[in-house]
């Protein structure tokens, strides 16, 4: 039998589980929660790149989207933090390869909301972890289990606004404004969106199709957005849908916090819940 | 929230992360609307406005997006929102500013970023069929980040509080400016606060602790020097005094924080009260005192009352008692062994019990509820109800599947349980024997399922066990071996869902990675995560219909398709069917209607819940009154010598049935006699035709060996012992639910001659209502515990046990009260009209052979006047209550 004494730093033994398990809430629990927080702070840190040093307003960043030639759409799109504040479109028309140019007028921006919902996410998590700093002590498992419950409930939903395309019907896109942001207007049978698709930005251009008053055609308005079945007074049929994206570095970094910190929390609820039959019955 | 202003209707809304709402009424606990919505709210505040007669209710929610959502407090639609142009983001916390000068409602709200939003509502009116969204009247930042709580003051109309987790400010609310600045010491976090006068704020924190503060001159409109210090640096400004702690009195270890609210009621004898919650079930309350006097600042505010739920079960006598406690009690210790697990088979009538030794009981449900709920010789027997004990697992069993049941390609005798020892056994339930032991988990086995019709043969005769080391494996029964071990698993396993065209078993864990493993091989086919892996899971809800109808393929497809196009028509889909598993749970109901005469047991039906994952299981019992009544019939009907039988039976059955402890009946609404009759009709037709399923009936043997009454009655039919178990389901659900203590006579009558037992307490009820939600009422909802948290429970009434046991359920909810009045007006009229023409002569012949029942001996002398005595009793019934 090894004396706990006798053991190296990096090898700990215990006499009894309960023992190991206090080890764990006083020590082992802290370390990880650190660990959480660093890495958290660092995705946070993420979403607001400040231009130089560590203050002052927001980066702004241009991203190119469709840069093959073979695109019939290209987009520059200039991203600071969660907002576009510039965004130029060339559109190539199939039918008689006229080139269309628009841009978002001076004083717009567009909100991504997707972006927005992931830091404040991350922001909360952030804060549960440094409500309980080193000078907190866990006094059972079910605390930690609760606190790690809440910080990956936090994580997963700032993933999932990542990793869940926030694509809008075409109604809705007619309604939501973005339409009226561009100079000069765009016509009425073209919509864009914009949205995050994991660590792409992604925009998307509709051309639309006025269908005739008397088409027999089938609209279901189930099949939305490709058809919007009615819009104004006249019916329109999607014809094209061109999409192009852009990788964005920072959200790519963020995207992997995310996942390393969600199994870290994982590891845990683990090594917490082997205990679980100590703590069910006793705190310690 | 609240969702109503007036007395009458108490209603309340609960909204859940995953973006349901639900409306309650909180007298008889029915689900009276209930929605969901794409996002999460975390505050919901009930607003109600007036504009000459007219009143409307609003909710006003704000939660994980950059809006303030207006949502109709009847009908939970969202009317409009409340929406910033600048610097739209999310919405920590919110207040109602209800204005007697200006006439003008405002909504003031703090964003996440810490800026300070007002919009007016009280224009709504005028706009009432508009759906465009209000915009704010002004955005200032007000630099507080992570605000908890904003509130103004209602005494002087002109302030703002607003708590950070670190220091909580007063603002003019007239220009917003900082008027004074708290920080937290030692480390402590403000969790909410409020004006508790017009001079004194009320603060409190994360451990449960609140401050009360006498705010400077400066704050105060009051005062000459109101205003004095705004413009100066948040360190000069004049702090306030603190003038009183409130404290808990207990130092109980709480895993979360607590909740505190503050009431400022304008009527009653309580004005200011100050209310906790805390996640050991512990509510308390503080009155707060206008004055506060010298002995208050010293020694803090004493607690004016202080409950928990633990205290109210423990002052319950008898205390509620767990399905099969008479068997589970131990020499060394007060309480009885906890069952962990439990699985009911209908077609046995049979409750299987895993406990927290490591034992299996199996027991009849109905006889082990009778012992639990009534009073009657049963109480006197050591060991009754007969049962069967597994012994096997080395520690707490943790689940338990009766694969038969859920498909008749598994053997009948087969009974599988997994538990904490991460072991898996199958076992034979006649004969007890232990089959074979399954050791291939790394962690306690969490869940067992059975694969889908169409997998392969192989994988047909498997069951899916889950374990807590996220691991799942497919054991086969018949080949007594695991086939397939999915581990490797980063995190818990959520869900199990199949692709048995494709031979795919889908693994959906809770961080929303999705896995698939090809069954055969036990490969991993592939790994994703996102859009995709909810695509997948979907995918395989579709596949589903497919597996029960191979017709509905090409729908399917299309549903698929139309699934992948976008997430609003995911979004969509995954409403749709959160709605049609809410209706199918209901209509699961109906739709046994047409199965009934096959499934001949599902008049009742076990269920068993669990409110926490330590605490032992109690259950729940559904009964179909429908059903039950069908049963009844048709069992008449399909036995030429039920004239020999049924009296008897039908007294027993009328006379001594209850249960105790937990127990619910769930019952359609419409168990109208006239239409029920109709259906039993052709049921009848039907059942005479097909006899096939008395034959599982024959299993039951095993409970006979036992009882002496079914040995008796051995050289009979195999149908009767069927007979006995409908008779013994009507017997617990008649005694349960008559209203014992309205009438001696009638009670009297009913126990002595109708065989009927009282119940030991009074029963606990539940509801079913709108969308499947049910609501369950706790032991004791009875008895006055002069506590606030029951004072709106509706006629609270201390009775004595002897007399108005059951008067307790007929007084709880008008909705309760016109299913029991419903189900057992028609249960009790099926029992007379099955009993006039066969009522006499036949109860002689079993009664000796049956264990002496109170009843039995002058029920034979009173064949004839019973149904009169039924009809008696029905008519007082109704008078008395309808």
């Amino acid at each position: 039998i090894i004396h706990p004494q006798v053991a190296s730093p990096h090898l700990q033994l215990f006499n009894s589980p309960e023992e190991e398990f206090k080890w764990l809430l006083q020590e082992e629990v802290h370390t990880v929660l650190r660990q959480l927080q660093d890495i958290l702070k660092e995705a946070s840190h993420r979403f607001t790149l400040p231009v130089s040093g560590s203050e002052g307003p927001i980066k702004q960043e241009n991203f190119i989207l469709g840069s093959s030639s073979a695109e019939q759409v290209k987009g520059v799109l200039t991203l600071q933090g969660d907002a576009l504040c510039q965004a130029d479109i060339n559109l190539k028309m199939p039918r008689n390869n006229q080139l269309l140019h628009f841009a978002f007028r001076e004083d717009k921006q567009w909100k991504l909301q997707q972006i927005q919902d992931a830091r404040n996410h991350v922001n909360q998590a952030v804060y549960l972890l440094t409500n309980r700093d080193t000078n907190y002590q866990f006094k059972t498992g079910s605390e930690v289990l609760k606190l790690m419950d809440a910080v990956m409930l936090q994580l997963t939903r700032a993933r999932n606004r990542l990793t869940t395309p926030a694509t809008l019907t075409l109604p809705e896109i007619a309604a939501s404004g973005l339409t009226k942001m561009f100079t000069p207007a765009l016509p009425a049978d073209i919509f864009v969106n914009f949205y995050i698709n994991l660590n792409k930005l992604c925009l998307t251009v509709y051309q639309l199709h006025v269908l005739q008053p008397s088409s027999t055609k089938v609209t279901t308005p189930t099949s939305t957005p490709s058809l919007l079945p009615e819009w104004g007074s006249q019916r329109y049929e999607v014809s094209h849908v061109h999409k192009v994206e852009c990788v964005v570095p920072w959200l790519n970094d963020a995207l992997v916090f995310f996942t390393v910190s969600l199994q870290l929390c994982q590891q845990l609820k683990d090594k917490i819940s082997v205990f679980s039959g100590y703590w069910n019955y006793r705190p310690y | 929230s609240k969702a109503c202003a007036s007395s009458e209707k108490q209603y309340i809304v609960s909204a859940s992360e995953s973006g349901e709402m639900c409306l309650w009424d909180v007298n008889d606990g029915r689900c009276i609307e209930f929605t969901k919505l794409a996002c999460t709210h975390t505050g919901i505040q009930f607003y109600q406005f007036t504009v000459g007669t007219q009143r409307e209710g609003r909710l006003l929610c704000h939660g994980h997006y950059p809006e303030i959502l207006v949502v109709d407090a009847t009908s939970l639609e969202v009317l409009y929102s409340l929406v910033s142009k600048i610097s739209p983001d999310w919405i920590s916390s919110m207040s109602i500013i209800r204005s007697h000068r200006t006439q003008e409602d405002t909504v003031v709200a703090v964003s996440v970023t810490g800026i300070l939003k007002v919009w007016i509502v009280t224009s709504e009116i005028s706009r009432m069929q508009d759906t465009e969204p209000i915009f704010e009247e002004e955005s200032k930042p007000i630099y507080c980040q992570n605000c908890q709580s904003i509130s103004f003051c209602a005494f002087t109309q002109r302030s703002l509080l607003v708590v950070c987790s670190k220091y909580w400010r007063v603002f003019d609310a007239g220009d917003y400016s900082l008027l004074c600045s708290v920080a937290s010491e030692n480390g402590q976090t403000w969790t909410g606060g409020d004006f508790v006068s017009a001079d004194k704020v009320i603060v409190w924190t994360e451990d449960g602790q609140s401050f009360v503060y006498k705010l400077p001159a400066s704050c105060l409109p009051a005062s000459d020097s109101f205003r004095s210090d705004v413009g100066k640096v948040i360190e000069n400004l004049n702090p306030p005094v603190l003038c009183c702690v409130v404290d808990r009195s207990d130092k109980q270890l709480l895993i979360c924080p607590p909740v505190t609210r503050f009431f400022y009621g304008r009527r009653g004898c309580f004005h200011k009260l100050l209310t906790q919650g805390d996640s050991s079930g512990r509510l308390c309350i503080w009155s707060v005192p206008d004055t506060l006097d010298q002995q208050d600042t010293n020694e803090g505010l004493k607690m004016t009352m202080s409950t928990t739920l633990q205290e109210a079960f423990c002052r319950l006598t008898p205390c509620p008692a767990g399905i099969i406690d008479q068997l589970s009690l131990i020499p060394t210790s007060h309480e009885p062994l906890k069952v962990t697990a439990s699985v009911y088979i209908p077609a046995h009538g049979r409750l299987v019990c895993g406990r927290e030794d490591g034992s299996i009981v199996i027991v009849p449900a109905t006889q082990t509820a009778i012992v639990q709920l009534l009073q009657g010789e049963h109480m006197l027997r050591r060991g009754w109800p007969p049962h069967r004990t597994l012994r096997g697992h080395r520690n707490k069993v943790t689940c338990l599947l009766y694969p038969h049941q859920i498909s008749s390609r598994y053997d009948q005798r087969y009974l599988v349980s997994g538990g904490v020892d991460f072991s898996v056994i199958i076992w034979d339930i006649f004969s007890g024997e232990m089959k074979h032991i399954f050791c291939v988990h790394g962690g306690e086995i969490t869940q067992l399922l059975v694969p889908p019709e169409n997998c392969s043969a192989r994988v047909q005769h498997c069951v899916c066990s889950v374990a807590s080391d996220h691991s799942v494996g497919l054991l086969s029964l018949r080949e007594k071996k695991c086939i397939m071990l999915a581990s490797r698993h980063l995190f818990p396993i959520q869900v199990i869902k199949w692709r048995p065209s494709d031979d795919y078993l889908v693994v959906g864990c809770s961080d929303g990675s999705v896995y698939v493993w090809q069954m055969d091989t036990g490969a991993l086919d592939r790994c994703v995560m996102g859009i995709t892996a909810v695509e997948i899971l979907n995918a395989c809800d579709e596949a589903v219909p497919a597996a029960v109808d191979s017709l509905s393929h090409p729908a399917v497809n299309l549903k698929q398709a139309m699934t992948r196009r976008s997430l609003a028509a995911l979004k969509n889909m995954a409403h749709q069917k959160l709605q049609t598993l809410a209706t199918n749970l209901l209509a699961s109901d109906s739709s046994d209607k047409g199965n009934l005469p096959k499934y001949s047991h599902n008049s009742l039906m076990v269920q068993a819940i669990k409110t926490n994952l330590t605490d032992p299981d109690i259950h729940v019992l559904f009964f179909d009154v429908e059903a039950l009544i069908i049963q009844l019939l048709t069992e008449e009907a399909s036995r030429p010598n039920t004239a020999l039988i049924s009296p008897e039976n039908l007294q027993k059955a009328s006379g001594s049935s209850d249960k105790g402890g937990s127990f619910l009946a769930g019952k359609r609404a419409a168990v109208l006699f006239q239409q029920v009759k109709e259906t039993i009709k052709e049921n009848i037709k039907e059942h005479l035709l097909d006899d096939d399923d008395e034959d599982e009936e024959a299993m039951r043997q095993r409970r006979e060996e036992s009882d002496p009454e079914y040995r008796s009655s051995k050289s009979k039919p195999l149908t009767l012992l069927e007979y006995n178990l409908t008779m013994d389901t009507a017997k617990l659900f008649m005694s349960c639910l008559h209203a014992w203590g309205l009438n001696e006579v009638l009670d009297e009558v009913c126990l002595d001659r109708l065989g009927m037992l009282k119940p030991h307490c009074s029963v606990s009820f539940g509801l079913l209502s709108r969308g499947g939600h049910m609501s369950l009422m706790l032991p004791g909802h009875d008895q006055a515990l002069g506590k606030p948290s029951y004072s709106a429970v509706e006629l609270i009434r201390k009775m004595s046990i002897t007399e108005g046991l059951g008067r307790g359920t007929y007084g709880v909810s008008r909705a309760v009260t016109t299913q029991h009045l419903l189900s057992i007006i028609s249960l009790a009229n099926t029992l007379m009209s099955m009993t006039n023409a066969t009522f006499i002569g036949d109860h002689m012949k079993k009664g000796p052979a049956r264990p002496p029942r109170p009843g039995t001996p002058e029920l034979c002398k009173v064949k004839t006047p019973a149904p009169v005595t039924r009809h008696a009793a029905q008519g007082q019934i109704k008078q008395g209550k309808i």
